[in-house]
């Protein structure tokens, strides 16, 4: 249970992370390991996983030196490959079954890598830092184990590892769902954003407005949005709070909380983690245990009586039991910034606040927090009012008949039908329309290295065996998908069922007729 | 010409730096019928002048396009392919002549001794097979012999690059044949034996990955330029590079290993497609009991076997830039009055009935007609190998030939007989028979099919319809009902210009702007046939063809997915065209239109396609008149 990664749990999934620039000379490969999971297989397996990705790298830029090996399809498993930071390699491995529906879009896999590792960022700062400042890579290895297993723990029903599959292809890993707000709230929530933002007197404060699992507004940039948003409906949310398990993905319901004590993870981990230092004689780090948070460890925050949300995940300031306040790096401004999360109902603020500026510590923070109490409680209430009364619930995007995507990818916003409606969708359909996505990122990545993402103009109507019509549209860095189930059968009537939904939900971006 | 045969000695299979510059003499009266007497005589025989005054002008020919091989819209593809070949070829002016010589003489192997039962004729060995081969063509005594001399393919001639030149690493396509223990068979560019390194780092991975239990099918690379790679890129000189993406695919044929490394941004299902093609091409030539040599020895030597076949798979090569045959897996017929393809097919049928397995008329790479012995079926694969075989071997052309083929769709363990004859530079006939010594029964057939089609004037329509071309989008009907129903008014008859003022009228009302019909391809999945329109404006130049063959390539991998296609019917437009592909019971339809092309229109000109296509497919199909299977 928990972060056991036995054999038994899912040799389906391999994911590892690997520096290139580290175990150079021959017998020293190991070191070149960060991380693998499952943790407990054989070196040799793990080596030669390594291996092989290590030589098509290699052998793949001897055609395109600039390329960027991306994934290696075999009869029966998929490599998927991510260069997280240079030389810094995360690869996935997953088994191909038919059967057990492990049927997968390589680019939702990658969002998969990419997701872990900007988060991990966001705490811990880059991987190749840690490696720098620790050569052994104990350091490094101690923060990713925990920082990946704890993330790979939503993912797990039961023992199993559930990847997202062509049953999430009407989703966008690595964006944003926003709440649509009338303009009087919308003026409203600007000036909450103000109010709050100014709590902590000079110092250039950035803010994040939740309502349940959708974004109200930001001040970060969207690279960062995307990351705090992430780590907010993971952790932050009523809803993450309650089940402590998100409900924003339907792969996740049911799964239950993994409890992952840290006694089952030294347990697990330490072991095969220290064996890196023990089986080489360049270390002599041996058994020494690092201090470590853990940002994405399970039920590990709630709501303290003021409103704040609390952890302990960042320890306890020494000889208090006041928790420290969590911090975390802005892509954007290189800064560490203190997180303090506001909870009100469905509503939830968050205001990142410079560490640099609060000179005392908790003591500032506690007073940042008083000043929003004081200046902010019932700006909160009127927003939370306002916005509950304006909220339509769970398939408040639902649109009859549709079952959609929509991608604003300069913004990384995205838009879709709700969980709930795509299920009623055939295994066939999804099938196909993962397909079609499969084909369209290629056109993407494309457009995307000649720099021309935004000129890329493509439509594609397909009719599929069984009579559902599939539909992909890229136009000025926008993209929906659409699955017509019960359309009629000619391409014309599609093409207007589309259009009537691009004049009504997306002020006509796909109309271009 | 010099009728003449090459062929390495047995021993030779060992050593590829022995002479291999050995001419039997076709007329030899004293031939000593001993295997070692003829295996003496072979490894004394010099090559012949020709052969050497060809290799002197080799950079000439590397600007030819060999054979009236292809048609014009394929010379063009294959000029466009070579453009950055023939920036290379001063590169080429230090080539061995002693490999150069090899390379321009291909060594068919001739198996006899085979009995033939049922179409299926059991090969012995492959060494033992040459022996044989031997002996038969010295009892043939008369007969000709031959070699397939190169045709100046500029294929593989490029023997000084290898792995670590740079000029070889940005070539856009390569193939690779190897075998499973890691030796060179076959590379596209570059000399085989000095990408022994090469082709054993291939091996390697396609063996590492089968020791974890599975098999690797493709690795992709994507190009993200960061400001970092840009910095290498001035350091190293790869400011013009233009790689985009790469795909690496891999087919495994028992101990065959097939690899191309492409970034032409075709999808997967074609490369792969194209690497199976190639691999039955090399079975076409030598059949799959080649097999057997490898359970003997893994370390088996396959390229003397091979020896001059480059130019066949050069084309072959080539063929997958402009032949929707590659993929489409159907054969398109020459356009033919009716009764001009039935006279063409009468003759032919009269043939098969005298113990002939298939008869088959061409013209280029078009069927004109084709017959096939009861219960035989040819497969379009098949068809698209032979004559991709035959058109890339000159020696064809010279004279008369028998040569054993394997027909890898057909019975990929057997060989068969092909007999072949040229009636004039684009025309030629196709015997194929299970009998190894059935040449001059299968020259008098030819005797006969020659009178007739000479008598009926049939050689001659064939050149008129070479020079007409097939269908013109120009042409098609605004109503088709109000049309004849016929390409050709009636047999003998010129057909009107294609840019007569009246026909451009006809074109453009109705039709034009927008809405404008560019191309299409129609197949037909019962006949296994298609027909393709000829290029129109705006595809005029040659890398506008190129990119809507690959368009229509990507087309058809995309309605033929696996698993859950294929689709019934799909509308793409990107910057470049519409493409609308429409596939029924009966037919899949292939048709671009311009870009801004509206919908209902483009539509409609679809279902006039396919009328149209009705109205004339007794000019544009082969029907009925073959027993095949299907």
């Amino acid at each position: 249970m928990g972060l056991s990664s036995g054999s038994n749990a899912s040799e389906a999934v391999k994911l590892c992370v690997f520096d290139l620039r580290r175990g150079q000379n021959e017998g020293q490969e190991l070191d070149k390991i960060l991380f693998f999971y499952p943790a407990d297989l054989p070196f040799t397996t793990q080596l030669s996983v390594i291996g092989l990705s290590e030589g098509l790298i290699t052998f793949t830029r001897i055609f395109s030196p600039e390329a960027a090996c991306d994934v290696i399809e075999a009869e029966m498993h998929s490599h998927v490959f991510y260069e997280a930071e240079p030389d810094i390699w995360m690869v996935m491995v997953v088994e191909k079954n038919k059967e057990s529906e492990a049927m997968w879009r390589i680019d939702a896999l990658r969002r998969v890598l990419k997701e872990v590792h900007t988060l991990f960022v966001m705490f811990h700062g880059s991987i190749r830092e840690l490696v720098d400042k620790e050569p052994t890579g104990g350091l490094v290895r101690t923060h990713l184990y925990y920082f990946i297993m704890d993330y790979l723990s939503d993912f797990f029903i039961g023992k199993k590892l559930h990847l997202p599959n062509f049953r999430d292809s009407l989703k966008e890993r690595g964006t944003v769902q926003m709440l649509t707000v009338g303009r009087e709230v919308a003026i409203d929530v600007q000036s909450l954003v103000r109010v709050i933002e100014s709590c902590a007197e000079n110092s250039k404060c950035y803010s994040l407005t939740m309502f349940q699992d959708l974004l109200v507004s930001t001040t970060l940039s969207p690279d960062d949005t995307v990351s705090l948003f992430t780590y907010a409906v993971l952790r932050l949310t009523p809803q993450a709070l309650s089940s402590g398990v998100s409900s924003w993905s339907y792969l996740r319901k049911g799964s239950t909380a993994c409890n992952t004590s840290a006694g089952a993870v030294m347990a697990n981990s330490c072991p095969s983690v220290d064996q890196y230092y023990n089986s080489g004689d360049t270390s002599p780090v041996g058994n020494r245990s690092y201090p470590v948070v853990r940002p994405l460890q399970n039920d590990k925050w709630s709501k303290g009586k003021d409103g704040f949300l609390v952890t302990d995940i960042w320890g306890a300031e020494f000889g208090s039991s006041i928790p420290t306040s969590p911090t975390i790096w802005l892509k954007q401004t290189e800064e560490r910034m203190y997180l303090c999360a506001y909870q009100l109902r469905s509503l939830t603020v968050i205001l990142l606040i410079p560490v640099s500026s609060v000179l005392n510590g908790e003591q500032g923070i506690a007073m940042v927090k008083q000043q929003i109490l004081e200046n902010a409680s019932l700006k909160m209430f009127k927003v939370e009012e306002k916005l509950s009364r304006g909220w339509g619930g769970e398939n408040a995007y639902h649109v009859s008949g549709y079952r959609y995507l929509l991608v604003d990818g300069d913004r990384y916003v995205s838009r879709a039908s709700p969980p709930g409606k795509v299920t009623t969708l055939t295994k066939d359909s999804l099938v196909a329309l993962s397909n079609l996505r499969e084909e369209v990122d290629s056109e993407r990545i494309r457009a995307n290295s000649d720099g021309l993402s935004h000129e890329k103009d493509l439509e594609i109507c397909i009719r599929a065996k069984n009579n559902a019509w599939l539909i992909a549209r890229l136009t000025r860095g926008k993209e929906l998908y659409m699955v017509l189930e019960k359309a009629n059968e000619t391409l014309l009537y599609a093409s207007d069922a589309v259009m009537k939904f691009s004049d009504r939900y997306c002020n006509g971006a796909f109309s271009l007729e | 010409m010099h009728i003449s045969i090459a062929m390495p000695s047995e021993s030779s299979s060992d050593n590829d730096d022995q002479n291999p510059n050995a001419i039997l003499s076709p007329n030899s009266d004293s031939m000593d019928l001993s295997l070692d007497a003829i295996e003496n005589q072979l490894e004394s025989i010099s090559m012949t002048s020709q052969a050497e005054t060809r290799s002197s002008n080799q950079q000439e020919e590397q600007l030819t396009i060999p054979n009236g091989l292809l048609n014009e819209e394929s010379r063009s593809e294959v000029v466009d392919e070579f453009e950055e070949e023939l920036s290379n070829s001063n590169t080429k002016a230090g080539l061995s002549s002693e490999r150069q010589k090899k390379r321009r003489h291909l060594l068919v192997p001739v198996a006899a001794g085979m009995q033939a039962r049922e179409g299926a004729v059991m090969v012995p060995p492959v060494w033992l097979m040459r022996r044989l081969t031997m002996i038969q063509f010295a009892r043939l005594g008369t007969m000709e012999f031959r070699v397939l001399r190169s045709s100046g393919f500029p294929g593989n001639v490029t023997f000084n690059e290898d792995d670590a030149s740079i000029s070889w690493r940005k070539r856009k396509k390569h193939f690779f044949i190897l075998s499973h223990s890691g030796k060179p068979i076959y590379a596209r560019y570059g000399d085989e034996h000095k990408l022994a390194g090469f082709s054993a780092t291939l091996q390697a991975i396609i063996s590492f990955v089968e020791n974890g239990g599975d098999r690797v099918k493709v690795v992709r690379a994507w190009e993200t330029p960061t400001l970092e790679h840009l910095g290498k890129i001035a350091v190293i000189g790869w400011n013009d590079l233009q790689i985009r993406s790469l795909h690496v695919v891999f087919l495994v044929k028992g101990p065959i290993y097939l690899v191309c490394i492409s970034c032409t941004e075709e999808p997967y299902e074609s490369l792969r497609g194209q690497l199976e093609l190639l691999y039955c091409q090399m079975i076409l030539i030598l059949t799959k009991s080649l097999n057997r040599c490898f359970e003997k020895n893994p370390k088996f030597d396959m390229t003397p076997l091979l020896g001059g076949t480059d130019a066949v798979f050069s084309s072959l090569i080539h063929s997958f830039g402009w032949n929707p045959a590659t993929f489409l897996h159907a054969y398109t017929c020459l356009p033919l009055a009716y009764a001009t393809r039935q006279t063409a097919g009468a003759i032919l049928q009269d043939i098969t009935d005298s113990g002939i397995l298939f008869a088959i008329l061409m013209c280029r790479h078009k069927v004109i007609s084709l017959c096939g012995a009861q219960k035989a079926s040819l497969h379009p694969d098949d068809m698209l190998l032979l004559s991709n075989f035959v058109m890339s071997s000159e020696s064809f052309r010279t004279s008369e030939s028998f040569s054993p083929i394997c027909l890898p769709r057909y019975n990929p363990m057997a060989f068969l007989y092909a007999y072949v004859h040229y009636f004039d530079v684009d025309t030629y006939l196709i015997l194929l028979t299970t009998s190894s010594d059935a040449f001059y029964h299968l020259k008098d057939c030819r005797i006969r099919i020659e009178d007739v089609l000479l008598e009926s004037n049939v050689l001659s329509e064939v050149q008129r319809s070479m020079l007409d071309g097939g269908m013109h989008v120009e042409d098609l009907p605004i109503d088709p009902a109000s049309r004849t129903g016929t390409m050709f008014s009636h047999p003998g008859q010129p057909r009107p210009a294609t840019d007569s003022p009246d026909r451009i009228g006809d074109a453009f009302f109705g039709i034009g702007g927008p809405a404008g019909l560019w191309h299409f391809i129609y197949r037909s999945i019962y006949l296994d046939q298609y027909v393709s329109s000829e290029f129109s404006s705006p595809i005029n130049s040659l890398r506008q063809k190129k990119r809507l063959f690959r368009a229509y390539q990507k087309l058809y991998a995309s309605m033929h997915d696996k698993g859950i296609g294929p689709h019934k019917t799909q509308f793409r437009r990107d910057e470049n065209y519409v493409l609308l592909c429409w596939v029924t019971e009966d037919f899949e339809l292939y048709a671009a239109f311009d870009p801004l092309a509206d919908k209902a229109l483009a539509i409609k000109t679809c279902n006039r396609v396919c009328q149209w296509i009705k109205d004339v497919e007794n000019e544009n199909f082969l029907l009925g008149a073959s027993p095949f299977s299907w």
